[in-house]
């Protein structure tokens, strides 16, 4: 599956394109044999990377995997030691030159924009940087920036820095957009919020790559996943795909007086979890595991089988690739 | 262009509204000179010395030191904070030049260094114990404020170097050292031996003595400027040399 294009993704793909010359061949960002040493250290390893125009997607990997140095690579922050990148057909460099991307960045605990400027007056800078920017009226609705415009950038909450730094992101108009940990720090609604704000910037065939640390926000999000693990890209594909490559499901059920040494020995079984009255399963063969609970006459009540969650995934196949290393 | 100059006016809307920036830049150069002008015992500000008064000496040493210190802060510590917070590779993700970052830093601090030295002279001026020729007047003002790059350039260095923390008292003290042993604070004459052979090696006194000269009907001297000259260049090569570093740490 690694570095596969899905099938089922191209013809909507089609559909989203925009009129322009642009053909949908075209890749948006290419990684192709990726090498990116740091002394003694390899943080990437025969990274092969494509994104196509108008996907949404989402860079996970624990820490160390190479994320970041994917990312400084992608906004040429950094040269790979072989292989090529191309973004928009040419190299980084001059891919971020023309404009033609917009990123928002960490800055850990810092807000990342100088003092004592105003949130209209950061994002005045950021259209003349770039050649063809939004309006702002427009830029000001996108990024919900309406309330607080006129106030200092250094007073404002860290769900409003977020809101700025989307607004930094977008002020360009670019065709590809960057967004690294865009959520970190904001509540489940500013989260929700967020998200709703790209759709409304990204909707018109807009190509977005993001990480996260929020597992759930990335299967919600994104069309696709990228994992990278140990400078290696170990899945890439819808996250529906990444689940279901996972060949695991979750048993959910209540029971009195359970033995999880019982449990244990049920066919598909890998874990088991007792909270109380409520019973969690874990099983590789979520149909056998089933008939031996019937079987067994074992007597749970409302039983529930869910698939695996992207997190299970995340986890599944960073360990893996760990035992193969 | 269009994009270095909305970030060269973004930069210096920053700066006039600083208020710890305006106060170093504008407030103590000015400062210094009214504690000082009357120092100099019985004949006061109309003591001889170096062929002018001691009111224009020190006055030039004054808009000397304003326009260093203008230069110097406009990079220094705030360049270092911006490293520190992030900006400065927010600003590498757009299509601005990196360069321009630099580029920028000195130019701001070159405008900023233009009203610093000419608010010095205006006060010596209204003081009643300047009296020069109205082209004096110009050729000093614009002496030193060619001549304060190499400490724009010297600013830009600092904020590489040092982190954000110790940034404001370490470029601070940088610069009242380099004011005090290049003569701008007490005239290099009445110094020992020693510190005068110190001074004549300092970028500071080369950077005066290019005004005091004018202020004596004098042509400024060639060895000062060759001298600011070689600084300019040092700094200039060590502030690329810096910056390609700072590229590789940005990484990180």
């Amino acid at each position: 599956m690694v570095g596969e294009r899905l099938p089922g993704l191209a013809p909507n793909l089609d559909l989203m394109l925009p009129d322009s010359d642009v053909s949908s061949t075209e890749h948006v960002v290419l990684f192709e044999g990726i090498f990116k040493r740091y002394g003694p250290v390899t943080a990437l390893a025969d990274v092969n990377i494509s994104v196509q125009r108008g996907e949404t997607v989402v860079l996970l990997g624990p820490n160390g995997a190479g994320k970041s140095t994917a990312i400084n690579l992608l906004l040429a922050l950094t040269e790979p030691d072989e292989g090529r990148i191309r973004v928009l057909s040419v190299p980084p460099r001059e891919a971020v030159a023309a404009g033609k991307v917009g990123a928002m960045l960490q800055s850990g605990s810092a807000i990342g924009f100088p003092n004592g400027v105003s949130v209209m007056e950061v994002m005045e800078l950021a259209r003349k940087l770039y050649p063809r920017p939004l309006d702002m009226d427009i830029l000001i609705e996108l990024a919900g920036l309406g309330e607080f415009a006129y106030q200092r950038i250094d007073r404002l909450s860290g769900g409003q820095i977020q809101r700025v730094r989307f607004g930094w992101a977008i002020a360009g108009d670019p065709e590809l957009i960057f967004l690294d940990e865009p959520t970190v720090g904001l509540d489940v609604e500013s989260r929700r919020a967020f998200w709703k704000m790209m759709r409304e910037f990204t909707g018109s065939g807009k190509t977005v790559l993001f990480a996260t640390h929020y597992l759930e926000e990335a299967d919600a999000i994104a069309d696709r996943v990228v994992l990278l693990n140990k400078g290696k890209v170990v899945a890439d594909g819808s996250p529906t795909t990444i689940k279901a490559s996972v060949n695991q499901r979750t048993l959910r059920f209540n029971m009195e007086d359970t033995s999880v040494e019982e449990l244990l020995c049920l066919p598909g079984v890998s874990h088991v979890e007792v909270r109380g009255k409520e019973v969690l399963i874990t099983s590789t063969d979520s149909d056998e595991t089933v008939r031996a609970l019937c079987a067994n006459q074992l007597p749970f009540e409302d039983l529930e089988v869910v698939g695996a969650a992207l997190e299970d995934a995340f986890v599944a196949l960073t360990a893996v690739e760990s035992e193969i290393n | 262009m269009q994009a270095q100059l909305a970030y060269l006016l973004f930069e210096i809307r920053r700066m006039v509204r600083n208020k710890r920036y305006m106060l170093f830049t504008l407030g103590f150069p000015v400062l210094f000179y009214l504690l000082f002008l009357h120092v100099t015992g019985s004949s006061g500000p109309e003591a001889r010395i170096a062929g002018t008064t001691w009111g224009a000496y020190y006055m030039v040493s004054m808009a000397s030191f304003a326009a260093m210190i203008a230069g110097f802060n406009a990079g220094g510590p705030r360049l270092a904070g911006e490293r520190a917070s992030g900006w400065v590779r927010q600003l590498r993700v757009t299509p601005l030049p990196g360069w321009a970052y630099v580029t920028t830093k000195l130019s701001a601090g070159m405008v900023a260094a233009l009203p610093a030295l000419l608010l010095v002279e205006i006060v010596g001026a209204a003081s009643g114990h300047v009296h020069l020729a109205g082209v004096v007047w110009l050729e000093i003002s614009l002496v030193i404020w060619v001549g304060a790059i190499p400490f724009a350039a010297l600013g830009v260095l600092l904020g590489f170097l040092v982190g954000s923390e110790t940034s404001y008292p370490l470029t601070n003290a940088v610069v009242f050292l380099l004011a005090f042993f290049g003569g701008e604070f007490t005239p290099v004459k009445v110094l020992p031996p020693v510190m005068k052979d110190i001074a004549k090696a300092m970028p500071t006194y080369n950077f005066s003595s290019l005004g005091w000269s004018l202020l004596a009907r004098e042509a400024p001297n060639g060895v000062h400027i060759l001298i600011l000259a070689g600084y300019l260049a040092v700094f200039s090569l060590l502030v690329i040399w810096r910056y390609r570093g700072d590229q590789a740490h940005l990484v990180g």
